[in-house]
């Protein structure tokens, strides 16, 4: 299958329903890279894209680079093109496992950053089987030296709850993918809120691509969080 | 084609393009018909062959008679796909118009319970691959500190050890008319331990820097028999304290092998010195070596008290001693045999034991004459 793409995605043309553009920013990951690794991505051709990667890896790319203009933006580029029924949900969730194996390639240089003493739980609400969103802010955290705890996809909330209590985050982060789920979220916030008051809490995700984006103003310790550039700034004033 | 959406053109549409199963069978159940569905999931020579050959009936008792007296009655069976993978159908079997029908459908909740199980499936595994490669990482460093560590402790140590080695040893042979025996005793034990702790610092080091990776080897080729004669010589000197012989057998051309010669010698003097260790008083020590293919193998001998076992899976297990006791109480510090593996791996060698309790032990090692070195 050949996706034949026929527009240029732009923030600012879609009204940001697009936190995306599908132009690689990096000297490294070059347009024929990208093109290279979303076809194979979407043949499902798992090999292929691993080869792509580590020879990315090997050439010493940039995490940030690997994580935003490879895998994020494909991964909203397939979300896309599944969006508008141009794929099935078969390939969607094929690219979606390439890409959780290809992350893994990067995992020695992530986990190998200097630990600064911080931790984070990252998960996922009931019902949100889309994990690799979360996965990758916990992978963000770990190459800032922070630890990392990533429960994963359809996380009950008593178990959130449990793990905070036993680790003691500095922050919780909420990823949520689907927007139907928001009640959910208000559920997950109510429950950190009264039973662990002082949590400081971030949120984020495709799903807030419909709005919601204002949940901060209705919890006092809750940030809503864009990006993972976001992230990082507000990783920064930790330091 | 656009079809006609009304009595038979509709029925006939959905029997070539719906998500089912329809075959028309003879009597002794051979497929005369199929829909596309199933050309397109069997394969193109569907026709013709029998049922039997396309579902798989596992319990083998099956019969299309008797399926056919109770039509309402749902059969599962599973359809050799031509991709290869079988896939599920629940199928009713029933006649009409001197033909058998057969209509297998698909339980889509049952599908689709099955891909959200195998989507969850995935995200753990690849969550737990996460948790794994974390604690591997982790793993590694605490390693390396542990060897950072050990490194500086033993090089640390080994100046002031060294200084009571030697002065113990000074004193014994310049002053022993003046002492009396209980002090001569006292410094030769403070001989014999500064010396033993010496020789464990040195392996700490050589684990150390192993575990490092800094297992440097200098490869060169190298005369091996020379090389294990001149440290037979050295051990013969020990062997002799407990009236122990060493025989050096070997074949008569034995090619040069690419090898590091310290270190070469450093698994030798192990070996020999353990053989020692463990020999009682009087006995033979044996040491061979001979070619093996493209290999020259080394065997070491020993009369000794033979490992058991359940012993011999943790011999190269650094800080591992067995459960075999020396004859004469010397001391083993648990690390020669992880050093010797080490540099045997080094070499692209291999090192194996041969062993009975009572009956005595043999370790090999062999080396490629021509290194292929990964160091």
């Amino acid at each position: 299958m050949e996706i034949v793409r026929t527009m240029e995605f732009d923030t600012d043309l879609v009204q940001g329903y697009y936190l995306f553009k599908i132009r690689p920013v990096t000297t490294m990951i070059t347009s024929e890279i990208y093109n290279n690794y979303l076809q194979n991505l979407l043949k499902g051709n798992r090999q292929e894209c691993t080869k792509i990667v580590k020879d990315l890896l090997d050439r010493d790319v940039s995490i940030y680079d690997l994580y935003l203009d490879l895998f994020q933006t494909s991964l909203y580029e397939v979300g896309y093109l599944w969006e508008t029924n141009r794929i099935s949900v078969a390939t969607e969730h094929m690219a979606t496992t390439i890409t959780e194996s290809v992350l893994s390639l990067a995992y020695p240089r992530i986990f190998a950053a200097q630990h600064v003493g911080r931790k984070a739980v990252v998960s996922c609400l009931v019902n949100e089987y889309h994990q690799i969103g979360g996965k990758m802010v916990a992978d963000i955290f770990e190459l800032n030296g922070w630890d990392g705890y990533f429960l994963g996809a359809n996380t009950p909330v008593e178990d959130l709850l449990d793990i905070v209590r036993d680790k003691q985050p500095e922050i919780v982060a909420l990823s949520m993918s689907v927007y139907f789920n928001m009640d959910y979220l208000h559920n997950v916030l109510q429950r950190l809120e009264s039973e662990l008051p002082g949590q400081q809490v971030i949120v984020g995700g495709q799903a807030f691509r419909w709005g919601g984006s204002d949940i901060q103003d209705k919890y006092s310790r809750v940030q809503y969080i864009s990006s993972i550039k976001e992230l990082e700034k507000m990783l920064q004033q930790y330091e | 084609m656009i079809p006609d959406f009304s009595g038979q053109a509709l029925n006939n549409y959905l029997a070539e393009h719906a998500a089912i199963i329809l075959m028309t069978l003879d009597v002794d159940g051979r497929i005369q018909q199929a829909n596309r569905f199933t050309h397109n999931l069997v394969g193109k020579d569907v026709t013709g062959r029998l049922l039997s050959e396309v579902i798989v009936d596992f319990t083998g008792s099956f019969d299309l008679q008797n399926a056919l007296q109770q039509e309402d009655e749902q059969h599962l069976f599973n359809v050799n796909s031509h991709s290869g993978l079988p896939q599920t159908f629940y199928f009713r079997f029933m006649e009409q118009n001197g033909k058998i029908l057969a209509v297998g459908e698909l339980n889509h909740l049952e599908t689709e319970e099955l891909r959200r199980n195998l989507v969850q499936l995935n995200n753990e595994f690849s969550n737990l691959n996460r948790e794994l490669q974390k604690k591997n990482i982790e793993l590694t460093k605490l390693n390396e500190l542990k060897n950072h560590f050990l490194g500086m402790a033993a090089h640390d140590l080994r100046n002031p050890l060294g200084a009571i080695r030697n002065l113990s040893e000074f004193l014994l042979e310049e002053a022993r008319d003046s002492l009396s025996d209980e002090y001569i005793q006292f410094l030769e034990l403070i001989h014999t331990s500064s010396n033993f702790m010496l020789s464990l610092l040195d392996q700490l080091l050589d684990i150390a820097r192993i575990e490092a990776g800094k297992l440097e080897l200098d490869f060169q080729s190298t005369d091996l028999i020379s090389l294990i004669k001149s440290v037979v010589d050295i051990n013969k000197i020990l062997a002799e304290k407990k009236k122990i012989q060493i025989r050096l057998e070997h074949f008569e051309t034995i090619p040069y092998v690419e090898l590091d010669s310290m270190k070469i010698e450093q698994v030798m003097h192990n070996l020999l010195s353990n053989a020692i260790k463990f020999s009682p008083e009087g006995n033979l020590i044996k040491v061979h070596v001979f070619l093996s293919g493209e290999h020259v193998t080394v065997a070491v001998t020993d009369k000794g008290p033979g490992i058991p076992e359940e012993d011999i899976q943790k011999l190269y297990q650094p800080f591992t001693k067995t459960s075999v006791k020396t004859p004469e109480g010397e001391k083993s510090t648990g690390l020669g045999l992880a050093i010797v593996h080490k540099i045997i791996l080094g070499h692209m060698g291999k090192i194996w034991v041969e062993s009975k309790v009572d009956q005595g032990t043999t370790f090999f090692f062999s080396l490629p004459v021509k290194a292929e070195s990964k160091a």
